[in-house]
Formats: structure tokens, sequence, C-alpha cells
């Protein structure tokens, strides 16, 4: 695969980019996600991140059990801040 | 035999900062960390680099000093971090609040600060979308914004062309002192042994496990902060924008409350807007102290996003992508310790910054590195008075 094909489509982050980032002591796919910026978009890294993680295994020929996922972080969807801070909201 | 002239445990902002300044210095020096580069509250932040929230006096001049280094540090590195200098303006709710604001800004401005009061039809004019009950605002010209993980990479990228060895993934195990009471080496999780001058304790939330390796009581507790994070969208507020009832949560002043709902009073939560370069933003803020848990709270996501919603009804019918949560270092008086150890020779802590530790991380680099090497005093900050406030020593009862 070409350096320059996109891995993260939301922020546009390319191979290439992983695999620079990999060689300065990334490991994990949270660690690329910090460096980079793939995986912070709108789509939560709910395309790229199982990309990076094969990735990361072939690069530093792990397996993947040993190349953590990111952490999952409420809300599982994007939600409207009304819908979310709806009750608070209210005069008091 | 590895021997360095200093050990920076911690690879977060703050022992970035020291490393780079280290290394300039011509300084052998390697870097500790347990994960990977800022993978603590180096990553879980905002990225302030404010006098805004700062008390008059040294509390300023210490955040002003700092920001005048981020203008040459975005010219000396080079990754790119974010360095964006809009200003930053406090939003006023009250009458009260009104009174109190007008008393911080003369103050401040009489000490040669840029910053000024802001009447309604001002503050209006300028964040067209606030809520129209807001009555006025402070404008500060000098605030900036960076991204603090790209801070960090590109400090330690700087110091590593320097010479700077980073142990990533790697653990400190213990500390040996020799018989004056003198450092001398520091035992690692991959069983080496490396010689070294000085140790610098910057493991920020974690430092007071660093300080009990050599027998020092090290009073910093983690506060946990949450933040939402929002989708790409137009444009809300221009600048970084704060709640004036965000200082008085701060520094948790007891004879002043908000007229909010016990939720948001409980947690700490305080409106912050901070727009990213990456065209979304940033909603903050709340202060708890539950050890070390980083766990979000339900209840905490809901105050912060009708908080926001108070100040910016516009944010109605946007989206949350996202919620995370840091710890941040707390130190009861607020001040960071940045500070040599008196009863242990070479042994140094630069932590404990709590919400300031992006903003404060350039001129903790350059004390360290000024206690450190012999270099002469080249900050616009007191000497004596900065080893005094921000000495270990003060806080021992």
């Amino acid at each position: 695969m070409k350096d320059n094909v996109i891995i993260c489509r939301c922020e546009e982050i390319t191979l290439g980019e992983i695999k620079s980032e990999i060689k300065k002591g990334a490991r994990s796919v949270t660690d690329i996600k910090r460096r980079t910026r793939a995986g912070m978009g709108l789509c939560q890294g709910r395309s790229c991140e199982i990309l990076i993680q094969r990735i990361i295994c072939e690069e530093l020929n792990l397996s993947p059990e040993e190349v953590y996922p990111a952490n999952d972080r409420a809300p599982v969807r994007p939600i409207k801040f009304n819908i979310l801070g709806a009750e608070l909201n209210e005069k008091v | 035999m590895k021997k360095y002239d200093a050990v920076i445990i911690g690879g977060g902002i703050i022992g970035s900062s020291i490393a780079y300044y280290l290394t300039e210095a011509g300084l052998k020096v390697a870097l500790i960390e347990k994960k990977d580069l800022a993978s603590g509250t180096s990553s879980s932040c905002d990225g302030n680099v404010l006098i805004a929230d700062k008390q008059p006096g040294f509390d300023t001049e210490l955040a002003y000093c700092s920001q005048q280094i981020f203008d040459n540090l975005s010219e000396e590195l080079n990754r790119d971090f974010d360095y964006t200098q809009r200003g930053s303006i406090y939003l006023i709710e009250s009458k009260e609040e009104w009174e109190t604001a007008e008393k911080f800004v003369n103050k401040q401005r009489e000490n040669g600060y840029s910053m000024r009061m802001m009447d309604y039809d001002r503050v209006h004019e300028d964040e067209p979308l606030l809520a129209d009950d807001i009555i006025g605002g402070i404008e500060i010209d000098s605030d900036a914004s960076i991204y603090p993980m790209a801070l960090v990479y590109s400090l330690a990228e700087k110091a590593i062309k320097n010479g700077l060895h980073v142990y990533n993934y790697t653990e400190v195990v213990d500390i040996s002192l020799n018989k004056g009471k003198r450092v001398k080496s520091v035992r690692l999780s991959n069983s080496e042994k490396i010689y070294c001058d000085n140790v610098i304790n910057a493991a920020g939330v974690w430092a007071p496990l660093i300080g009990k390796m050599v027998g020092i009581n090290i009073p910093i507790k983690p506060r946990q902060g949450q933040m939402l994070v929002a989708e790409k969208t137009f444009q809300i507020g221009k600048r970084k924008i704060v709640e004036f009832g965000y200082m008085m949560a701060k520094f948790g002043e007891k004879d002043y409350s908000r007229k909010v709902h016990e939720v948001i009073d409980k947690n700490g939560i305080a409106f912050v807007f901070e727009p990213t370069q990456a065209n979304n933003f940033l909603i903050g803020s709340s202060r708890r102290f539950v050890g070390y848990d980083t766990r979000l709270s339900l209840d905490v996501m809901r105050g912060l996003a009708a908080r926001a919603m108070r100040f910016f009804p516009v944010l109605k019918d946007i989206n949350v992508i996202r919620g995370y949560s840091g710890l941040r270092p707390y130190v009861a008086d607020h001040f960071p310790i940045v500070s040599a150890v008196d009863s242990i020779k070479g042994y140094y802590i630069a932590a404990g910054h709590e919400g300031d530790g992006i903003g404060l991380a350039p001129v903790t680099g350059k004390i360290i590195q000024n206690f450190i090497t012999d270099s002469s005093w080249d900050l616009s900050i007191d000497k004596d008075e900065t080893i005094s406030k921000l000495s270990f020593s003060r806080l021992r009862d």
C-alpha cells in the first residue's frame, strides 16, 4: 500500500504519517491518535481504528493482542448539547 | 555504565520542556516515561496559555513570563503546535461579578497588563451568538492557545536532536542515593541501572510516588477535570471564552455563589470555550477530587452541556462527539512546586501545576535549567521570589 493512502478519513491522516510516528515510538492506537489526530474526528475512530491497529502490528511485528485499542469514551454516538444538558439547563 | 547529567521522570509537557532546555544547555539527559510521551494529563487537558485566570501579583507575572517564551518557542521548534494568540474574554453575568471584575482589571492594568472591561454593546458586538442577558466582559490581549500534544512531541523531538535519550514504556523502580545523600542512580523496569547527577521529578499527579522513592512526601493530589469535544461547525466564538465564575471555582472562593443547579455547583463546573485549529471546539470545565479515577461522570457531562448552552444558546443543536477527563496535579496554594529538595542533593521537583501546566511549561523548563546549569537568570520574574513561592519547603507544616 502506498504511503499517501488516507487511513483516517475524518482527519485525513495518511499511512505514511502513521508509519512515521511508529518509528518515533508510538505503540498503541491511542499513541497514534495523540500524535497524528487519527481517530479524533466525527466518527471517533470507528472507521480507522482497526486499520491502525493492523498497521502497528505489521510495523512492529506484534500480534493484535499486544496492541492496545483506543479508549472508549461517552457518548457512544454524537449527541446534541440540548439532549445532553436539557434537564440541568432550566433556570434555577 | 550509562551516566547522565540529569534524568527526567515523566514525559508530559513539563518533562519535555525541561528536556528541551537542559539539552539546549548542552547537558546529557535521559527522560523516563511509563507509557508514550504525552499519555497522561498533557493529552487530556485543553491548550491554555492564559494570564486571564491568574491572580494579580506573582501568579500573573509567572504566567506572563511563560507566555513570552511561547513566542520564541514557536520559532525555535520544528513541529507546528498550533500556537495562536487570539486573546481571551471573561463573561460577566451579574452586577456583583462586574464589580469584582472591575477591581481585578484595574489592578492588572496598574501592573501593566493589557486588558479592559467590555460593556454590554462591546461584548455582544464581539461575540454575536452570546446569550442576551450577559452584561459584559473582560478582554485580555496576550492570551493564547496551543495543541498540547504537538508541543510535547515538538519539544521532545528537538531535545532528541540535541542528544536526549527517551526511555518510553519504561518505569522508574528505584532511586539510589550515595552516603552524602546525593542522587546516584536510577533503576528502571527494564532492569537497567543508569547513573546520574540530578533527578527531576516531573511526574505530575504521580509525583508523590516518585517522591516516596527517596522518602519525601509531596503534597500533590489528583483533581479530575472533564471536557466535551464538539463536532466541526461554523464559528461559535472567536476567542478563548471563560465565565468569570471560573476563577471563583478555581480558587474555591467560599463567599461567592452563582445561581446554578446543584450538580454544576457541586462539581466545580464553569464554562470554558476553546476553538481549536481543527475547526471544532472544546467545552470545559469541572473540578472533582475522585482519586485517580478517570471515568466520565454523566452528571458532569450534562452539567458541562447545560452550562455551555447558558452562555451560547446556539449550541443546543450542535453535536458533542466525545467526552474526556484528565487528572490535574493539585497543590493547596495553587502554585506548582518547581524546586530543589534540601535534604537530597540533586533531586528536583517540577510538578503540581493543576490546570496551568501547559501555559507554565516553558517557564518551568527555564527555571529548572537555571537551577541545574550555571546559566545566568534571564527571566522577567524575580529570582528570589520565584524560588520561595515555588519552593517545596513552603508546603511543609
